[in-house]
């Protein structure tokens, strides 16, 4: 091969390479990966395990569901059409930093450590993983209802949660004793 | 790396077309509208504090997640992002072929782009099917049923309501007439791909939507319109819109318009931002909303 066309070759090489790679660019939010604090989706509990157990709407009240994602599920909690709170259920593996607020915590419901943040907030620990949250929203709610709501959650299976390969398996994860301590690694398919 | 959706809200206009616009048309739909361009002030809203440390401990989280791609915040304003560029275009092109038709040399400009009526359900198949790859992005698959899903998504319609009511009254009325939610299933089975190719949203978007042909892509927004329609009728009924009171409601903050209702439309499509711009602030809701409940 002459030398020119070895250069013209090279060239066109190049500035391909360099015109697709431009041409990707808007693209680029939607690559894979990317995922929340650089944490593993298998080490993150799915959203969807999250939801059957959010408390069961009493009459008058309607209970949507807003937001799924790997380690967090929200509902939005609504009486007569209006919005009251967002409800929250989140795995804290991915923001360990969210776990040091309930270090100094003096109050607990069930058993579990509860904090308030701001005026509106309350915030559950359950099983030194996953964090609850009640948000009052529009008018608000009182201490004593977001309380009784934090309560209502079905707390003794979330504590019992595990991350799991598919999240069927994590529905039907048979009940396992005592939560793991806070900051170990998760155990994955024992 | 791009802006953060936070970083992106910050940068919205606070009074410029788009926002007179949208103003206008928050007239008409009870509840109405405030032009969010301030994230701490989102965020104080979300969480009903004024706390400025957990305030900044709330933004860091939001920056987080919205950097990370997996979460799809990003993607749906990059969705945003690409119906709003072929807009531009598509409603420049109307304009100038507007414009020059009364110029004899460049009459052929005019027989060139004058957009159907087809085109023009197209455009509005384009931006109800973006809407729900955005919805899905932003929100995931909200529920353990069909039936969570499709509450989930009115719920969110609900609350969008004025950027529904854009989109229903700027891309559907407006060029369409009246009875354009009626008519937009006959268009959609008359459009073919050519119609779809016209669109520079389209090739831009084409790898996203599920199906791997043009006239895959076509059937699938034909099902996402199907689904939208009947929620945006009921939407229509409850409100009364149409393409007058649209014309009236804007009028009253961008001023009298003399001209037929599509040449509005096509003003409106190529210098307003009303789909990415309301597109943001919903994002920045649902996003702060997560970051809140994750702190």
């Amino acid at each position: 091969m002459t030398r020119p066309l070895r250069w013209i070759l090279g060239l066109v090489v190049a500035a391909g390479l360099l015109l697709g790679g431009a041409l990707l660019i808007p693209f680029g939010d939607w690559l894979p990966g990317g995922t929340v604090a650089n944490v593993p989706n298998q080490e993150v509990v799915n959203g969807t395990a999250f939801n059957r157990l959010f408390p069961a709407p009493v009459a008058g009240e309607q209970l949507l569901f807003s937001q799924e994602k790997r380690g967090f599920s929200e509902a939005r909690l609504r009486r007569g059409g209006e919005l009251v709170a967002l409800l929250a259920i989140s795995d804290t593996t991915t923001a360990p930093e969210a776990r040091e607020k309930f270090g100094s915590s003096q109050n607990a419901v069930a058993g579990w450590p509860l904090v308030e943040q701001g005026s509106q907030a309350s915030a559950l620990l359950v099983g030194g993983r996953f964090q609850v949250k009640v948000i009052g929203q529009g008018d608000g709610l009182d201490l004593q209802a977001r309380h009784e709501l934090l309560e209502s959650f079905d707390l003794t299976a979330l504590a019992r949660l595990r991350p799991s390969l598919s999240t069927v398996s994590a529905r039907k994860a048979p009940a396992t004793p005592a939560p793991a301590a806070i900051g170990s690694a998760p155990a994955l398919a024992s | 790396m791009g802006r953060t959706v936070l970083e992106r809200l910050d940068r919205l206009p606070r009074r410029d077309l788009t926002v007179l616009a949208l103003k206008g048309l928050s007239t008409l739909v009870p509840g109405g509208w405030t032009n969010i361009t301030n994230a701490d002030q989102l965020i104080q809203d979300v969480i009903g504090d004024t706390d400025p440390a957990l305030v900044a401990r709330i933004r860091a989280r939001a920056d987080q997640l919205s950097r990370a791609r997996a979460e799809g915040y990003g993607r749906a304003l990059s969705l945003y992002d690409a119906v709003n560029r072929s807009q531009h275009a598509a409603g420049g092109l109307r304009v100038l072929a507007n414009l020059s038709a009364g110029l004899p040399l460049l009459k052929r400009l005019a027989d060139v782009t004058p957009p159907g009526d087809t085109l023009q359900a197209v455009d509005l198949s384009l931006k109800v099917g973006s809407e729900l790859l955005a919805f899905t992005q932003v929100n995931g698959l909200p529920g353990d049923s069909f039936g969570d899903f499709g509450a989930a998504l009115a719920d969110y319609a609900g609350e969008a309501r004025v950027r529904m009511a854009a989109l229903i009254c700027f891309d559907a009325l407006l060029p369409l007439g009246d009875q354009a939610l009626q008519k937009l299933d006959s268009l959609l089975g008359a459009a073919n791909r050519k119609d779809l190719n016209r669109l520079p949203a389209y090739r831009q978007m084409a790898g996203l939507i599920p199906g791997r042909s043009d006239d895959a892509h076509l059937s699938f927004l034909r099902r996402g319109v199907d689904q939208w329609l009947g929620w945006a009728g009921g939407f229509v009924g409850e409100l009364g819109l149409t393409a007058q009171g649209t014309v009236q409601a804007v009028e009253s903050t961008l001023g009298p318009w003399q001209g037929r209702m599509d040449q509005f439309a096509a003003f409106l499509d190529a210098f307003t931002d009303t789909y990415a711009h309301t597109g943001v602030q919903a994002v920045a809701r649902r996003l702060v909303e997560r970051a809140t409940a994750e702190v």
